[in-house]
């Protein structure tokens, strides 16, 4: 057994980071909480497998992903993750002409995706618009977005059809779009 | 026959989505090309877009700087060293 590893200092060396990183994810503190336990509970009973190959943080974390993964899978027993009249109607319903051009057309950010992320104002409005989402939106979305799974995988794990997880994610986009647009974000930070 | 051929911009935004998802058949791809060509509009769209892809990915990423700097609740740090020690 590698002398790094040390269960005892995990919970306050590692605990917040955990944390943070799950809640970004899951949005439900309790439910981040019971993951970064379970994860350190898996870790404990597979020390063993600690080669000292990684790093023990990027080996918890490695655990940690799985984790996650399996919160969504665990999720999708309870509830449907197809479209369904509850889901609300597009927010772009109204956004057209009856020639199909803009009547709201968005606006321009006057940033790019480079300089967006160093806007630390722009970002926070980000974190905020997600929890804004329903639960099945935010889940799909930061599947797609964050955890860069492919439509397959998605479809896949959550048992949906590929057209309900395309509206989906334009839906999830469009509100997310309007959202940040009313955030007074400063487009020059 | 022309009309039949040029996407408006309501045809349009949904394939933006799409293609940030999964390729498109070359027919659909070409036509939305050549959409946003011509449509300003709609090339402010698909940057909106991609910055909210841009800012999905640096939220989630394990070194971001938590906006709501989220810790663990000193209870929660107890319970779970008190489930690690048992478990040991």
């Amino acid at each position: 057994m590698s002398e790094a590893l040390n269960s005892d200092l995990w919970v306050d060396q590692y605990g917040d980071m955990l944390y943070r990183y799950t809640l970004v994810r899951v949005k439900n503190p309790d439910a981040a909480e019971e993951i970064v336990q379970v994860t350190l509970l898996a870790a404990l009973q597979s020390k063993q497998s600690f080669q000292g190959r990684s790093t023990e943080k990027s080996w918890l974390f490695g655990i940690l992903k799985h984790k996650i993964m399996d919160h969504f899978r665990e999720l999708k027993t309870r509830r449907t993750y197809e479209l369904t009249p509850e889901d609300g109607s597009d927010p772009l319903e109204n956004a057209y002409q009856s020639d199909g051009h803009w009547a709201n057309a968005p606006k321009n950010w006057d940033t790019d995706p480079h300089k967006a992320v160093e806007n630390k104002e722009l970002v926070a409005a980000m974190a905020q618009c997600m929890d804004r989402l329903s639960e099945k939106f935010r889940n799909i979305f930061v599947l797609k977005e964050i955890e860069g799974l492919t439509s397959e995988e998605i479809c896949k794990e959550l048992n949906i059809k590929p057209t309900n997880l395309w509206v989906i994610l334009h839906r999830a986009r469009n509100q997310l779009r309007k959202c940040l647009e009313t955030h007074n974000w400063d487009t020059k930070k | 026959m022309i009309r039949s051929l040029r996407l408006t911009c309501e045809d349009t935004n949904p394939l933006i989505s799409e293609l940030m998802d999964h390729d498109l058949p070359w027919k659909k791809r070409w036509r939305l090309k050549l959409h946003l060509m011509i449509c300003g509009v709609c090339n402010i769209y698909k940057r909106q877009l991609e910055i909210i892809h841009a800012l999905a990915r640096k939220l989630g990423h394990e070194e971001a700087p938590s906006q709501k700097e989220a810790v663990l609740s000193k209870q929660a740090k107890t319970k779970i060293k008190d489930t690690l020690k048992q478990s040991s």
